[in-house]
């Protein structure tokens, strides 16, 4: 036995308290489980890069205007309905504007309206919720206002804003903000209603924890992974009801592309084969853009409920 | 030789017909089942024709409810419920002789009393009181003696209203100064018959469906479903049954008619449907179905740019240099020549755009004198005959227009033009309109501001308040006759204010133009030269460039089985929207057979009209 | 309970003053023009004012309001001034209410069975085949807009079943289509949240609980794990029931189907007031009693929601 093998273990409590601790961080596991899954890291990926694209894209060299009308040399008339080739890859519209360009920039701009609509949605939506869901002083008052503003016709206020406004991307995120953070608004009220008088709950009343705390420590986490999916389409649910919008007649002009007034127009021509691409191209755009948010949506609140950890 | 290949196709389809379950087919292209169906997506508010001012609404009373006087298909006047007519020398009674034994019937066919000289004057009665809320009263009072008056209150008594019924089958109208075209609105809504005493008792609902109404037309409606369909079966009892084929229409419902209607036309289940011009290239460019379509006739709607003579836009467009540089005439005629209307109308007409395009306010084939037609008389045909798309004259004027402005406007000056966002043919056009005659021009010359406005009060906002500077109007007509078209450009109009132009005040105080047309309007019994007078003062309106003329409305292509020169033909009022006449045909015209019929019906008309004048 | 459901009942109505007020006064901020449609420019001074006051338009406000609260009070909705003018509201809505029900329900009943058992099954082999097929189908729906897909179907569908293009009363067969084509929003989203809130309450520790105490698979999930998860929908439920009457708009219009789907947005177009007032008023009695039933039914299912215990309130 060699002494000198040994030595003592000095008291030190700075070890002692670590014997407790656990490098484990809520939002770095999230991270990790999320990470795991492949499709939605790709998707996250994708969605980045569509995203920087359209920032970038009109700084690129070589690109055409989103309202430029190209004349065809042969006629001197527009380029009308020109189809996809390597001068303008997605072809042109129906008075020779570069599709291309159209598509990159109505993506912006439904982008801007739907990131716009969406947090403000989110962030309204919730803490109204909140509040309405666990604050019983405030319930009859929080559901007065609900009702009565869900049950003006979005319609009416639309017609009125642009009447009073002028159609612009503005006036669509400002009558869109009006109400759409109601449905959000009752969406986590509903959720807090349910939970707000299990017995932990309860405890905590007791112990007298401040309501902001009750609501931010132990109601909103238990919803995390309900709320974040909920976000996730709120931007492309936004991008959809400008679609609709759109339809009924109340969208942008299209002197201002949109991907709602984009596939507006490129819905009259979907029977026809030959220009058919009108509406594929901005669909595709949509529909990447909706398919990442949903997947990544749903991954990530899988992987934000802590018991998915470990 | 086109003949002999429709002979041909015709024998052919006989042949092979025959297997298909016996359908007879005549060489001359009729379908053997003579029954319409079409889809339309705009639906009907009423049926009480007395009050509307719409369309597609007195379309359809136009085929249940006859009128005074009719036209046949080439525009000429024709007996209707009046078998005769006279003039008063005075030129201010007419007095008209009805039809006897001209039933009015119910929806059910059931006879409920006879048409009488007193529903004329039933129908006057009931259009002159303003809580019927009747949209075409302007149009009779604006020529019955003391309906004004009436409307208004300020005669009580309906017996000085110029209408009478001298006995149970004459009919007469004083009006109030001589208008040589009234029997033209005779055709127009404000002047059809109405059973007092159904009236009465129908009372609100008169004209909410098909039961609360009465017929003495070709058709009584026998189904009245709204946003669903209406069927229309032929009158048994019409007084002018040989004339009607077709037994049966059918108006199927489609909010998306626009988009679905072509394929429901393919798969047979309607008879009429319009090509919108973004499918066009398809339909052209398939040789099945290619055949099938043809253009659409041009309406008498007409379409201009004005140029605004009194510009109340906000400050940031610069309306006080504005009002400088359109008082500068080389300035309105860089802008005149420089306007490629053809570039413009492919945004609604790709095909054929030259077809619409117009270069009078007037639209051709409008009114005539003796088979010339209005456009040809005086300096007008020289303008009617040119296009006014002329690069070098454009960039000639911007010279002169650039050396008469130095030191007095800036430059570029700043036009706004904007567009109602509700049509995205507009929006299209707006685009296009705005790069082209900036690219012409340069952009140190003009630029052009486009400014999306809504639907919503956009007349109001925009027109009527002067808040443009160069904007795209339209026009229809209220009477057949030119001066119809002059009612915009009047000082107390609401388009572009032409009277207030600098440089034209004669010694009355009224500009050239006013003058000019109010010499013309003062002429009302030598139509020749009423007629020459109204097409200088047009000439003098185009040529100054107080206003660019640009296409006239209708137009498009459409997939149908009627033939459109069968067809009633009058400019003004409801003859056009009956289906007198007319037939189904086995299979659909195309558009070379159009363009021959076009020309066939053109020369016969002029013969049709000079015969008429003899 | 009962004292809760009155107090809410009662609130209700002060509610639905203020909606069908705020609204009758918005109608009233609409440009004059719209109330004559395209026939405006052709109308003089003194038509304009006749057809307005004839309308009831040039009455002072608050005599307007009065006489719209008076007959209301008497259960009249009022003629339709516009849309089609002098027809009374109540027979307008009565032809239509049936078909847009009809449909409404069909589909609701096929997306309810089919969304929720999609849901179910994908939540039980999460990231398996199902799961997988099943996240597709939603994926799907989501993206792809429905005026898209609708259309797609409407065209292409009935060209290979040899199907009728547009609806037909008479013709059953017609009717299939626009059901199937309404329903498929619906079972996606049924399954979807289906989906996400049994993952979410399979996590729960009362079901390691239950495994661990031997109960069999589908006891576990009909009786804790359903019940739990269907908590959160079940307060949507009266609302989309409720709905059915308003229709689809796209549906509707594509299939020329007679239905209140677009009635509303037509209406407030045309700026037909009354049409508009009428709308509002069933839509928004409908929206607070769909809200409020929801509560209760919620409550109902799960007795640890309380809703009107006053105890512990902030």
């Amino acid at each position: 036995m060699d002494n000198s093998l040994f030595q003592f273990a000095i008291y030190d409590e700075s070890k002692a308290e670590r014997t407790g601790y656990s490098n484990y961080s809520y939002w770095r596991s999230t991270v990790q489980v999320f990470m795991k899954n492949k499709v939605a890291v790709f998707l996250l990926f994708l969605m980045i890069a569509v995203l920087a694209f359209t920032m970038i894209q009109p700084y690129l060299p070589g690109q055409k205007s989103p309202t430029k009308i190209h004349i065809d040399e042969a006629t001197n008339m527009q380029l009308r309905n020109h189809p996809p080739d390597s001068k303008f890859w997605f072809g042109t519209n129906s008075i020779g504007q570069d599709l291309w360009s159209r598509i990159w920039s109505g993506t912006r701009t439904s982008l801007l309206i739907g990131f716009f609509v969406g947090l403000w949605e989110a962030i309204i939506g919730i803490i109204v919720g909140a509040l309405w869901g666990y604050v019983r002083r405030l319930e009859s008052i929080i559901t007065e206002i609900y009702n009565v503003l869900n049950n003006i016709p979005t319609t009416i206020v639309l017609i009125l804003l642009t009447y009073i406004m002028k159609p612009s991307v503005f006036t669509m995120i400002f009558a869109m903000c009006m109400t759409g953070w109601l449905n959000m608004a009752r969406f986590v009220r509903n959720l807090i209603v349910i939970i707000r008088d299990r017995e932990y709950n309860l405890a905590s009343r007791c112990l007298g924890t401040p309501t902001n705390r009750i609501i931010t420590k132990n109601l909103l986490p238990y919803l995390v992974s309900v709320i974040m999916l909920r976000m996730a389409l709120a931007i492309p649910a936004a991008i959809g009801y400008e679609v609709f919008l759109t339809y009924i007649g109340l969208g942008l002009p299209v002197s201002i592309p949109s991907l709602g007034n984009l596939i507006n127009e490129g819905r009259r021509v979907m029977g026809v084969p030959s220009l058919r691409y009108q509406l594929i191209f901005p669909a595709v755009v949509l529909s990447i853009i909706t398919i990442s948010f949903y997947v990544i949506g749903n991954v990530f609140a899988d992987a934000s409920d802590p018991r998915n950890h470990v | 030789m086109k003949r002999l290949v429709a002979l041909t196709m015709a024998l052919l389809i006989i042949i092979t017909g025959c297997s298909s379950g016996g359908k007879k087919t005549s060489g001359d292209n009729v379908a053997a089942i003579q029954e319409y169906r079409t889809a339309y997506s705009g639906e009907i508010t009423t049926l009480n024709y007395l009050v509307t001012a719409t369309t597609n609404e007195f379309a359809m009373a136009a085929n249940l409810v006859d009128t005074l006087i009719d036209y046949d298909r080439y525009g000429v006047v024709q007996p209707g419920l009046a078998t005769e007519w006279s003039l008063s020398d005075d030129n201010l009674v007419w007095t008209f002789k009805l039809r006897e034994g001209v039933k009015w019937l119910t929806h059910d066919g059931e006879e409920y009393a006879e048409v009488t000289a007193q529903d004329f004057v039933d129908a006057m009665k009931y259009i002159l009181n303003p809580a019927n809320e009747s949209k075409t009263a302007n149009i009779a009072y604006s020529v019955i003696k003391n309906a004004e008056e009436y409307y208004n209150g300020e005669i009580t008594d309906f017996e000085q209203v110029g209408v009478k019924a001298l006995d149970k089958y004459t009919l007469e109208y004083t009006l109030k100064n001589p208008t040589p075209y009234f029997l033209s609105m005779l055709t127009y809504v404000c002047f059809f018959p109405v059973n007092g005493q159904f009236l009465e008792e129908a009372g609100d609902r008169f004209g909410t469906d098909n039961i609360n109404f009465l017929y003495n037309g070709a058709y009584i409606m026998e189904t009245f479903e709204p946003q669903n369909r209406r069927v229309l079966v032929a009158n048994e009892n019409y007084w002018d049954k040989e004339n009607i084929h077709i037994t049966k229409l059918t108006y199927i419902y489609n909010k998306e008619a626009g988009t679905l209607a072509p394929e429901l036309f393919l798969r047979k289940e309607i008879d009429y449907a319009d090509i919108p011009s973004d499918i066009l290239d398809e339909w052209m460019n398939d040789p099945e179905k290619e055949t099938q379509i043809r253009p659409n006739r041009t309406s008498f709607y007409s379409y201009f740019y004005c140029l605004n003579f009194d510009p109340q836009f906000p400050e940031e467009y610069e309306p006080g240099n504005w009002k400088i540089v359109v008082n500068n005439k080389n300035f309105r005629k860089s802008l005149f020549h420089a306007l490629d209307r053809k570039a413009a109308m492919l945004t609604a007409e790709p095909y054929d755009p030259e077809k619409r395009i117009s270069n009078t306010v007037t639209p051709k084939n409008f009114v005539d004198l003796e088979g010339v037609d209005y456009t040809q008389l005086g300096s007008l045909a020289e303008l009617s005959n040119n296009d006014s798309f002329n690069e070098k004259l454009a960039l000639e004027y911007k010279e002169n227009a650039l050396a008469e402005l130095e030191g007095k406007a800036t430059f570029p000056v700043k036009v706004l033009m904007p567009y109602n966002t509700g049509s995205s043919e507009w929006a299209n056009r707006a685009q296009v309109v705005e790069q082209q005659m900036e690219n012409l021009l340069g952009t140190d010359y003009i630029d052009i501001i486009i400014d999306p406005k809504p639907p919503t009060g956009f007349l109001q906002e925009v027109r009527r308040s002067g808040n443009y500077a160069f904007l795209e109007c339209n026009w229809g007509p209220d009477y057949a006759d030119p001066e119809t078209y002059t009612d915009p450009f009047s000082p107390d109009g609401t388009y572009n204010w032409p009277h207030l132009a600098e440089g034209y005040k004669e010694s009355n105080g009224k500009n050239t133009y006013e003058n000019m047309v109010n010499g013309a309007k003062a002429e009302v019994v030598d139509i020749e030269k009423r007629y020459n007078l109204f097409a200088e003062a047009e000439a003098f309106l185009i040529g100054e460039a107080f206003i660019i003329p640009y296409a006239v409305g209708g137009g498009g292509y459409s997939a149908s089985r009627l033939n459109p020169f069968e067809s009633l033909y009058s400019p003004f009022g409801v003859s056009a929207e009956r289906f007198k006449g007319q037939k189904v045909m086995e299979k659909p015209m195309n558009s070379e057979e159009f363009t021959e019929a076009l020309e066939k019906w053109e020369k016969e008309r002029a013969e049709a009209l000079k015969k008429a004048t003899k | 309970m009962l004292k809760y459901s009155f107090k809410r009942l009662f609130q209700s109505l002060i509610t639905l003053f203020i909606v069908i007020t705020v609204v009758f006064l918005l109608m009233r901020l609409m440009p004059e023009e719209g109330y004559f449609g395209d026939g405006y420019e052709k109308l003089d001074e003194a038509q304009r004012e006749a057809i307005l006051s004839s309308m009831g338009l040039r009455d002072p406000m608050h005599i307007q309001l009065k006489n719209f609260y008076l007959d209301l009070l008497s259960g009249d909705l009022g003629e339709s001034i516009i849309y089609r003018a002098k027809v009374p509201i109540a027979q307008i809505l009565k032809t239509k209410i049936p078909y847009s029900v009809r449909f409404g329900l069909a589909a609701m009943a096929i997306s309810l069975i089919f969304g929720v058992s999609l849901g179910i099954t994908m939540a039980r082999s999460k990231n398996q085949l199902w799961d997988k097929m099943g996240t597709g189908y939603i994926v799907f729906i989501n993206a792809v807009p429905a005026a898209i897909y609708y259309l797609f179907l409407q065209l292409y569908i009935t060209d290979i079943l040899k199907l009728p293009i547009l609806f037909n009363p008479d013709r059953p067969v017609s009717w299939i289509l626009p059901t199937i084509s309404m329903s498929l929003g619906g079972t996606a989203s049924y399954a979807m949240w289906m989906r996400r809130y049994m993952v979410d309450e399979l996590n729960k520790d009362y079901v390691k609980l239950a495994r661990a105490k031997g109960l069999r698979d589908k006891t576990i999930m009909v009786k804790h794990v359903l019940r739990n998860a269907f908590v959160p929908m079940v307060q949507y439920l009266p609302t989309s029931l409720l709905f059915t009457i308003s229709g689809s708009i796209y549906i509707e219009s594509l299939y020329s189907i007679p239905g209140m789907g677009g009635l509303l947005v037509d209406a407030i177009q045309r700026q037909d007031n009354t049409l508009v007032q009428a709308l509002v008023l069933i839509y928004s009695s409908i929206g607070i009693i769909g809200l409020f039933l929801g509560d209760i039914l919620m409550a109902t299912l799960d007795p640890r929601i309380k809703l009107d215990r006053k105890a512990g309130a902030r």
